[in-house]
């Protein structure tokens, strides 16, 4: 077995794999799908910190990605703070947001606090929609699509994908290295059994409020990339509780409590939804999410440690012959 | 003798029930203390009232000389306190190996080091062969010896035992007795709750008897054996120390 935290084959293929299709001239279309599907990965690379590894369930970490938006976009917008400030500006805001819910939450376990999240995000989102003087309410905030590398406004999206693509691949070292490090062992072990944790001087509080720092503040930097490429932003699009789903979704497809398993999640769904909402979605309204569905359901049944579990018992299949 | 330990009238009650009900006793350093009584005598309560891990009603627990009444399980493992849980309590998407570094991680500083350690206390406690295995294809013995495992791992001055020679055969129970007798002379003071009388009356130099949350009896075992009180509680008419 690989020690946990080491890099496989596996990754380092997939990493040359993104950076030849960023290189490489690809349709506009298939870039704006490749600039989602970074982003999501990131997200939900950021949330399974939380949720995988400590095992805080969050339906509200759209609360984080919307502040780490809001954040830069009103910096920049208003009163010309360059995105590149402003991005750790949000971070810093939605990882205080983090750390408060975590106390706040501190004897909450389960469905309890992932209702607690879930109400959370409502208030970021209400308040988006309602402080209309400082967030533009409903009507949004347009960033104006002048480039300026400054304003980290790109002419060419493939600047955009190659940003994006560092993000991901920031968030995703981050996460590996936390998995071999004695903060993620100690993660692992409030997540299975917080009171043996507890018994070996862990304290579990600390660890939670630590886990949920960070995926807050590796959200945010998302929020923020997102909001710098689509140059518009209003709650619906940053801040609903679809986007808080959806950033659960993918790790829990994908596998929880490791980083490859929301990266898979994330590069298999994210395109297959593009593509599929972009071709039947003209043909037949809504039969794109029905598909989707389905296929949710699927894996859900028959591959309940994810998409990277099942791929790992293939591999293992292979290799080892019988037990 | 200084005493390690020192309880002095600690009461413990859930609702109307008295769990722990006025109990003192004190652990010597470098002692060995077998505890034992019949189920809901209020033993794992005790336990947890030292581990921290409840809040005693009313009463003292003294440790080093420091008052520690009511402190957390996270502040008694860092002050030396170990302890097993009688119900193993597994990281159980860990393995057995990572199971127990955790707890070296209490003195070690790095992964590497701290799952040094960890062989070397996973060897002692027989579970080298499933050193790399994950904790879910343990049996109900080996989960008891990971208990030890870990809590031998937090490299601890006192270290409190619940319950670990259940689901074990016979000479495992003779190999795990002999590695609890030889740990005072590892510089730790035992205390240890078992319902397996054979291994723990002939390791243990002390008894003492907890019975309805109370002291019933503190001794050495031959004497608590013929206790009256004591066999009219727990041990039975016809028990012997063969």
């Amino acid at each position: 077995m690989p020690e946990r935290g080491s890099i496989s084959l596996f990754e380092v293929v997939l990493f040359g794999v993104c950076l030849t299709l960023v290189a490489v001239p690809v349709p506009h279309f298939y870039q704006d799908v490749m600039i989602v599907t970074f982003i999501w990965a990131g997200v939900a690379l950021a949330w399974n910190i939380a949720g995988g590894y400590v095992g805080l369930i969050s339906f509200g970490h759209a609360a984080f990605f919307a502040i780490g938006a809001y954040t830069s976009t009103i910096l920049g917008v208003r009163y010309g703070v360059t995105p590149w400030i402003g991005i750790w500006i949000g971070a810093l805001l939605a990882a205080a947001l983090g750390t408060t819910l975590a106390l706040i939450g501190a004897r909450l376990r389960g469905p309890f606090f992932i209702l607690s999240t879930l109400a959370a995000a409502e208030v970021v989102r209400i308040a988006a929609l309602n402080w209309t003087s400082l967030t533009g309410g409903a009507e949004g905030i347009w960033i104006a699509p002048v480039p300026n590398a400054v304003n980290m406004v790109f002419a060419s999206r493939t600047t955009y994908v190659a940003v994006m693509l560092g993000y991901v691949a920031a968030v995703y070292a981050i996460a590996k290295t936390l998995e071999g490090s004695r903060y993620g062992l100690r993660m692992f072990a409030v997540r299975d059994d917080e009171d043996a944790a507890s018994a070996a001087g862990v304290n579990p509080l600390l660890v939670r409020a630590g886990a949920m720092t960070i995926s807050a503040f590796l959200t945010a930097i998302g929020g923020s990339l997102f909001a710098q490429y689509f140059q518009y932003l209003d709650p619906t699009h940053v801040a609903s509780p679809e986007l808080s789903f959806q950033f659960a979704l993918l790790p829990a497809l994908g596998g929880l409590g490791t980083a490859i398993g929301p990266l898979l999640g994330s590069f298999i769904i994210m395109p297959v939804s593009e593509l599929l909402r972009s071709y039947l979605g003209a043909v037949f309204q809504g039969l794109h999410l029905a598909i989707f569905g389905g296929f949710l359901i699927v894996v859900m049944l028959y591959f309940p440690d994810g998409l990277a579990g099942a791929l790992k018992r293939l591999g293992l299949g292979r290799s080892k012959g019988p037990p | 003798m200084t005493a390690l330990l020192e309880v002095s009238n600690l009461s413990c009650a859930f609702g109307a029930l008295k769990a722990v009900d006025e109990v003192s006793f004190s652990v010597r350093e470098g002692e060995l203390l077998g505890l034992i009584g019949p189920n809901g005598a209020g033993k794992s309560t005790v336990y947890n009232l030292i581990a921290g891990a409840i809040k005693p009603t009313s009463g003292r627990i003294v440790y080093k000389g420091r008052v520690i009444t009511g402190w957390k399980p996270f502040e008694a493992a860092r002050s030396g306190v170990a302890r097993t849980f009688q119900i193993p309590k597994p990281y159980g998407l860990l393995s057995v190996i990572d199971n127990v570094a955790l707890s070296a991680l209490l003195h070690d500083v790095t992964v590497a080091a701290a799952r040094e350690t960890a062989e070397a206390v996973i060897t002692d406690v027989g579970l080298a062969d499933v050193m790399e295995a994950p904790v879910s294809i343990l049996t109900v013995g080996q989960l008891k010896r990971l208990e030890v495992a870990r809590a031998l791992a937090l490299r601890p001055n006192l270290i409190l035992f619940d319950e670990i020679m259940a689901g074990l055969t016979r000479p495992e129970v003779m190999s795990m007795t002999e590695l609890v007798a030889s740990l005072p002379s590892r510089g730790m003071t035992v205390v240890w709750v078992e319902h397996v009388l054979y291994a723990i009356m002939q390791a243990a130099p002390r008894i003492m008897v907890l019975d309805r949350g109370r002291v019933l009896a503190d001794g050495i075992p031959e004497e608590v054996a013929r206790d009256p009180a004591v066999i009219k509680a727990y041990l039975g008419e016809e028990m012997s120390l063969a």
